[in-house]
């Protein structure tokens, strides 16, 4: 009994001590606010002395132009090596109507199915496609 | 495909040459920013920040130099900026001129308190470097960059704006506002 009235009159002393330590206008709440810093002051502290990048893609006309062309670039390759890629399959399937593997490979004018449509129609050698091999 | 082959050959013949330059002449390239920018930006600053009055009016009222720590850098512009090279040559300044006291912050700090507790246990009593013995910062250093862009077709006008701001930590009373504006004019 008398140890539980020690502490209860020393937790009462540490209190009172604290009320008193407060500076000249000090908010007497501040130990709320001090703990709850206290506990996220590693957190909080862990960009300090760095630049955080919060950078925005400002629109610049002349690279959208310029990143549009590239697009398109691109759009074409991956077009034309999806065509490619399914002329292979077809002649090498086994089940065209030619009966030679390969033979329109670089010069075709029509689709597998039998009509053109207009990337078909473009030939398939020189610069624009990238491929050199005239004599395959 | 004969003249492929020497083409394809010439081109991969082509040498780089690397001259070296005066830093403090860098010539603008990209127009993007450069280090021109960034010791610019770094110049305003020292100038601004060790001439204005907070520092007389600190020395007044405290009747010693103050002490800053280097707090966050936000990049809100439109291009990657790291701000540490004109935060590390306006630090630099406070210790050169001695009239602004520097501590350490973030990582570096980490890595400090790191090595202190290490010496703990494997340095000799005579050596060893004791716990809360730090200097507490006066004031916090942060700061943001910002930018604005204005392009059409092959014109564009970009304007950077750095902004240091320096705040009592007690208070939080900010005691001075850094500010340098960058604009540039690019012509593709």
């Amino acid at each position: 009994m008398k140890l539980i009235l020690l502490s209860v009159f020393c937790f009462s002393a540490m209190a009172m001590q604290a009320q008193t330590q407060l500076a000249p206008d000090q908010n007497p709440n501040y130990l709320i606010s001090q703990n709850k810093y206290m506990q996220a002051k590693d957190s909080l502290q862990g960009n300090m002395n760095a630049t955080i990048q919060q950078t925005y893609k400002a629109y610049d006309w002349y690279e959208a132009k310029l990143e549009r062309k590239q697009n398109r670039i691109q759009n074409r390759n991956e077009r034309r090596l999806y065509n490619n890629y399914q002329d292979y399959n077809y002649y090498n399937s086994g089940f065209n109507n030619y009966g030679y593997n390969n033979y329109y490979g670089n010069y075709r004018y029509g689709n597998r199915n039998g009509y053109n449509n207009f990337w078909s129609l473009r030939p398939s050698i020189g610069y624009r496609t990238g491929n050199w091999w005239f004599w395959f | 495909m004969l003249c492929l082959s020497a083409t394809l050959f010439f081109a991969s013949c082509s040498n780089r040459t690397v001259t070296r330059i005066d830093p403090s002449e860098t010539p603008d390239i990209s127009g993007s920013w450069n280090n021109t920018d960034s010791r610019l930006t770094a110049d305003e600053m020292i100038r601004q920040s060790l001439s204005e009055k907070w520092l007389t009016n600190h020395l007044t009222e405290k009747g010693k130099k103050p002490v800053v720590i280097v707090g966050l850098v936000t990049n809100k512009s439109h291009e990657h900026i790291e701000a540490e090279t004109f935060m590390n040559d306006l630090e630099r300044s406070f210790i050169t001129t001695d009239k602004v006291g520097l501590v350490q912050s973030g990582k570096k700090r980490e890595e400090l308190r790191a090595e202190k507790a290490d010496m703990q246990t494997n340095a000799s009593a005579s050596t060893l470097k004791k716990f809360g013995l730090e200097k507490g910062a006066d004031y916090i250093l942060q700061g943001s960059i910002n930018s604005i862009v204005d392009a059409y077709k092959k014109k564009k006008t970009v304007t950077y704006q750095i902004n240091l701001e320096l705040t009592n930590i007690e208070t939080n009373e900010v005691v001075w506002i850094g500010e340098k504006k960058i604009a540039k004019y690019v012509k593709n």
